[in-house]
């Protein structure tokens, strides 16, 4: 198992009313894999993980970025920061 | 001189701006111009649907705006050699209008070096991959502003 802490920010963070959660995922997942398994856990956050932006220890990963073990992994919308 | 030789001041705040203090960081023996570029909370909006806005709430994925922000002034240094001090600063919280958000600004010996597409450069670059969000609260209510760029994978 690989035990990975996910991190949400701005309308992602609001409606998930927290900050963190904790997932435990099987090996070699990718983060397409991790997607479809939040959104069976979560589903009604359907509509704000379509324009997610997704973040692998601080880098941005696309759909087939492999997840490393402990990875940190921020959950947001487009940036719109100034 | 070489880039590790001048100065580079990226930061995520909570606390006011302070231009002078910056400015004075990103200052060389060497330097003649400066170009900074300021956001500021609007309070009322005329462009597209006309708008009030009470204030502002930023926030920040900090450890990862601080390495984006680093990034974006070394993607800065890339492309305007002569520029010698970057400053890149985002202020969070709650910001009220005619407030600074947002600082860039580029330091260079002479104001034809490109210093001033480097300052709207690093700004238009901040908008696109650094991780900070601002909900805009007005009297009707709030809704977080969400931008239009999907960074690629390593960006």
């Amino acid at each position: 198992m690989n035990r990975v802490k996910l991190l949400f920010f701005a309308a992602l963070r609001e409606r998930m009313g927290t900050r963190t959660l904790d997932l435990d995922l099987p090996a070699d997942l990718t983060i397409r894999g991790l997607k479809d398994k939040f959104l069976d856990e979560y589903p009604e956050m359907s509509e704000s993980m379509k324009s997610v932006l997704v973040a692998v220890n601080r880098e941005y990963a696309s759909d087939e970025t492999l997840i490393p073990l402990n990875a940190e992994i921020g959950l947001f919308p487009p940036v719109s920061g100034g | 001189m070489q880039s590790y030789d001048l100065p580079t001041v990226f930061a995520i705040i909570e606390d006011e701006i302070d231009l002078n203090v910056l400015l004075a960081r990103i200052t060389l023996v060497s330097t003649g111009a400066a170009a900074i570029f300021t956001g500021i909370v609007r309070g009322e909006t005329k462009r597209g649907e006309e708008r009030q806005t009470e204030y502002l709430e930023y926030e920040a994925y900090i450890p990862m705006a601080e390495e984006k922000m680093k990034q974006v002034a070394d993607e800065i240094r890339a492309q305007w050699s002569a520029v010698e001090g970057i400053a890149i600063v985002q202020r969070i919280g709650k910001l009220y209008p005619k407030t600074p958000t947002v600082l860039i600004a580029c330091t260079a010996a002479h104001r034809d070096t490109g210093v001033f597409e480097a300052a709207r450069y690093g700004i238009d670059r901040l908008k696109e991959i650094v991780p900070i969000w601002k909900k805009e609260v007005s009297p009707d209510g709030g809704f977080w502003v969400e931008g239009e760029y999907a960074p690629k994978a390593g960006e």
